[in-house]
C-alpha cells in the first residue's frame, strides 16, 4: 500500500520538509505521484529514511550518505568499501576534534590572561590577543 | 626522504598501484624510506599528519596526495622535491 508523504514522515519521525529535502538531495524518490500530484511512497522507503537519519547522527554528510546508499546498491561493492567510507569519516571527525582541542587550549590561555575585572574594552586582553592573531594592532585602528 | 602510504586493508585500488609507486620511489631516490601503514592500526598517527581520505600518501610528514597518484604524477612530485633538496 502506498503511503502519502505525511504518513511516511510520521512513521519515520521526520518532517515532510525533511523528506522533500532528501528528495532534492537525491537520497529518496517517491515511488509515484497520485492523480492529484501528491507524492506516494512504498513502505520499503521507511528503512531507507531511518538509515539516512542514523547516518546523519553518526556525522555523515548527505553527500557521504548518498555514496553509502550507492555502494549498498552496487553489486560489486562489499563491506570493506563501506568500512573505508566509515574510516575516512572517523579520520575527518578526529581531525576536527584535534582542531577544536587546539582552539580550546588557545581560549584557555586567553581566559587566563584576563583577570575579568571591570577594565574598559579597549584594554581587554582577550580582544587584544584576537586582534594580534588577525594581524591587527588595536592601536592601528 | 620518508614516504608513507596510508591504506585500508583489502583496498584493491591500493594493491594495484602501490607496487608501481614504490618502484618509482626506489628508482628516483634509492635511499628513500617507504612505509605502508594500515590506517586502522595507525589511526592516531594518520590524524596527526592530517590524513582524511584513504588511500593517502605523506612525504616527510606532510600529506601530499589525498588519493593515489598515477606513477607519472608521483615521479613528478618526487623530482620536484629532489630539486628542492
Amino acid at each position: 500500500m502506498a503511503l502519502t508523504i505525511g504518513k511516511i514522515a510520521n512513521l519515520a519521525n521526520v518532517s515532510t520538509d525533511t523528506l522533500r529535502y532528501y528528495e532534492r538531495e537525491r537520497l529518496i524518490t517517491p515511488a509515484a505521484k497520485s492523480s492529484g500530484g501528491y507524492r506516494l511512497y512504498e513502505r520499503d522507503a521507511l528503512p531507507r529514511i531511518r538509515f539516512i537519519k542514523q547516518a546523519q547522527r553518526c556525522g555523515f554528510s548527505l553527500t557521504d550518505i548518498r555514496a553509502l546508499l550507492t555502494l549498498r546498491a552496487e553489486n560489486r561493492a562489499c563491506c570493506r568499501d563501506v568500512r573505508r567510507v566509515a574510516l575516512e569519516k572517523k579520520l575527518q571527525l578526529e581531525a576536527k576534534i584535534k582542531a577544536m582541542k587546539v582552539m580550546s587550549k588557545a581560549l584557555t590561555n586567553l581566559i587566563r590572561e584576563c583577570s575579568g575585572d571591570a577594565r574598559a574594552l579597549a584594554d581587554c586582553p582577550i580582544l587584544a590577543a584576537l586582534d594580534r592573531a588577525n594581524g591587527l594592532g588595536r592601536t592601528a585602528r | 626522504m620518508r614516504i608513507e602510504l596510508f591504506y585500508t586493508p583489502g583496498c584493491e585500488k591500493c594493491a594495484e598501484t602501490k607496487d608501481e609507486l614504490r618502484a618509482a620511489a626506489k628508482e628516483l631516490i634509492p635511499d628513500a624510506s617507504w612505509r605502508e601503514l594500515n590506517a586502522l592500526d595507525e589511526l592516531d598517527y594518520a590524524v596527526e599528519l592530517g590524513v582524511v581520505t584513504l588511500p593517502s600518501i605523506a612525504i616527510d610528514g606532510n600529506v601530499v596526495f589525498s588519493s593515489l597518484p598515477n606513477p607519472r604524477q608521483f615521479r613528478r612530485e618526487l623530482r620536484k622535491r629532489i630539486g628542492h633538496r
